[in-house]
């Protein structure tokens, strides 16, 4: 079984929690979508980290794995992390909220380089993947190609769409990750729009699924570090995630999903996070 | 009205089934999607000669966009095609976002536009598709008005990298231009020189002006017929030269006069030429059933309705 050693993991979370941080200071030009970002921000790492083969001084390397971030809300946590792989300077992410800023709220693939595609519109961005997918079977490149989406998003039919055309067209390059944090905008999702059970869903589709914590290190390792799961098949992992994850005051509370923040909460949040990351890292000690 | 006397009549579906291949044969990128329609129509030949190279999607249109545009930012050069309706307005936003805002090589085919398939009725018959899709940025408007030039339009969309959206007639077409002809962005043509009026038209309805024209010149008439075969951009140039001439601008369509080639024709003109404008289409409403004959001249379309109507028009202009 693939396994991280401990001092992987507390580099993932010594990298992980200072991308949380780093998020709090670029909202300090304002508001963002912190829910999500700090739900995704421990696989997002996790991916750029350990899984994904990318160069980020030849950001269209033809034979890169690829990360469609389809659930785009999420952007500031990729943002963090691209910064941290050296795709582009720290510098451009204190530009956030700022006119004509290369970091919008939802991301520009013309503006900054790692980003693959513009997200946003929710819905869209498994489509794309899979369109990506089939493309390296045209190129007979074997480079892979993961998205993730939210669970909340799975409201949209479009992705169910897609999800029957992974199957159909036998995209075992693809892997989907829905980080089921369970907030939406207006509530949990079993109130807005109940999208359980995501698993039995994705498996009926036709894809190979598996459910992950999605802030333990090792299982999102382990389990993204074996795709595909099965050949021929799409590989779908659920992570069940907590909504604002390591900001003690936001954490499960749908009200963070796009939190308005008071200027003056931010250097308070901002040492939330560091504590946070201190527990983790004894955690791991213990 | 080149082989017009020789009454060749071309099928745009089989003109754009063999450009496909061609297409498919100049550049090995080009895929073809189709989203469980058009195989019959114009993709048969295109799957059988490059199998691997075409996608069946299925009845799901917006996830069949999304991969197109997944496709291209790969480097492929996707036609995609289907009814009209639901290859425009089902996965409009795919199409906005996914394929305009990245600003795209794909490739869209509505097929059937405006009366092509009356008896399918409203659901089917789609009168707004240049309204709405004119309104997105980045995005090419072929209106073809002949066999040669869809095939064209099929050449020039592969070779255009940004995205192209080509409205397909399903009837056949007396054939206006020759065989080797080219379709440009941002031109038109004048297909008929004239001093008393301007008469722009597009797609189908452009014989019909023609014809209609032949008849106004037998009464007094001399009127200049415009094809706008590119309804995005349109050609401000052979607009407003023309304009200047005439003074009087009539545009035909076989489309709503809401935002479609009326619009875009208005848009030139305002503040810029004081010809005056009449459009020629059809009022706010969905379509009444009916085959094509008799929608285009239940609506007043045909060369015989034309005539009096441009005569009404330019006494009033």
């Amino acid at each position: 079984m693939a396994e991280l050693s401990n001092e992987e993991i507390k580099v993932l979370i010594e990298k992980s929690y200072n991308s949380r941080t780093n998020i709090l200071k670029m909202m300090k030009n304002g508001e963002g979508h912190i829910g999500g970002a700090f739900s995704a921000l421990d696989i997002i790492t996790v991916i750029y980290n350990h899984i994904l083969k990318f160069n980020p001084e030849k950001p269209k390397w033809k034979d890169r794995d690829r990360f469609v971030l389809s659930a785009g809300h999420k952007v500031l946590a990729l943002y963090a992390v691209l910064a941290d792989a050296d795709y582009f300077d720290e510098e451009i992410l204190w530009t956030y909220n700022n006119f004509d800023t290369r970091v919008p709220m939802h991301p520009d693939e013309k503006v900054l380089p790692g980003i693959e595609f513009p997200t946003g519109s929710l819905g869209h961005g498994l489509a794309v993947a899979c369109g990506i997918s089939l493309s390296s079977r045209l190129d007979k490149r074997d480079f892979r190609v993961f998205t993730m989406l939210g669970d909340g998003e799975c409201g949209e039919g479009s992705v169910w769409e897609a999800a029957m055309s992974a199957a159909h067209h036998r995209m075992d390059n693809l892997t989907a990750i829905v980080d089921r944090n369970g907030l939406q905008v207006n509530g949990t999702t079993e109130t807005v729009m109940d999208s359980s059970i995501l698993e039995e869903k994705f498996s009926s589709f036709g894809w190979e699924v598996r459910t992950i914590d999605g802030h333990d290190f090792n299982q999102i390792y382990e389990k993204l570090s074996t795709v595909p799961f099965v050949s021929g098949k799409p590989s779908c992992v659920i992570a069940d995630t907590t909504k604002c994850k390591g900001l003690a005051f936001g954490e499960n509370k749908f009200e963070f999903h796009h939190w308005h923040c008071p200027a003056e909460e931010i250097n308070n949040a901002i040492e939330l996070v560091q504590d946070q990351k201190e527990k983790e890292h004894s955690k791991i000690e213990r | 009205m080149k082989d017009k006397e020789n009454n060749i009549y071309d099928d745009p579906r089989k003109i754009i089934a063999s450009a496909l291949v061609e297409a498919g044969d100049i550049n090995e990128d080009v895929v073809y999607i189709s989203c469980d329609s058009s195989l019959g129509a114009s993709g048969d030949p295109f799957r059988k000669k490059y199998p691997e190279r075409h996608f069946e999607f299925g009845i799901a249109e917006a996830a069949a966009m999304g991969q197109a545009a997944g496709l291209s930012i790969s480097g492929k050069v996707p036609f995609i095609t289907a009814y009209l309706p639901f290859i425009t307005y089902r996965c409009f936003e795919q199409i906005r976002d996914d394929v305009c805002k990245t600003n795209l090589n794909v490739n869209i085919l509505g097929n059937n536009c405006g009366f092509s398939v009356g008896p399918l009725g409203p659901t089917h018959v789609v009168l707004e598709d240049v309204a709405v899709m004119r309104a997105i940025p980045n995005l090419t408007i072929f209106a073809p008005a002949d066999g040669p030039q869809y095939k064209a339009a099929i050449l020039a969309a592969m070779d255009i990298e940004t995205p192209v959206y080509i409205r397909v007639h399903r009837n056949k077409a007396p054939r206006l231009y020759g065989v080797d002809c080219r379709l440009i962005p941002g031109k038109a043509d004048i297909l008929k020189k004239g001093s008393d009026l301007t008469l722009i038209s597009t797609s189908s309805m452009v014989v019909q002006t023609l014809l209609a024209a032949e008849i106004l010149k037998e009464r007094g008439i001399d009127a200049e017929v415009i094809n706008m075969y590119c309804l995005k951009p349109v050609d401000d140039e052979i607009i407003l030269n023309s304009a200047e001439k005439t003074k009087k601008v009539i545009t035909i369509e076989e489309h709503t006069v809401i935002g479609g080639l009326g619009g875009a024709v208005a848009e030139v003109l305002a503040g810029t030429c004081s010809a005056k404008l009449a459009m020629i289409g059809i009022e706010d409403q969905f379509a009444v059933v009916g085959d094509y004959k008799q929608l285009i001249d239940y609506y007043g379309l045909t060369p015989e309705k034309l005539v009096p109507r441009i005569e009404e028009l330019g006494k009033r202009l």
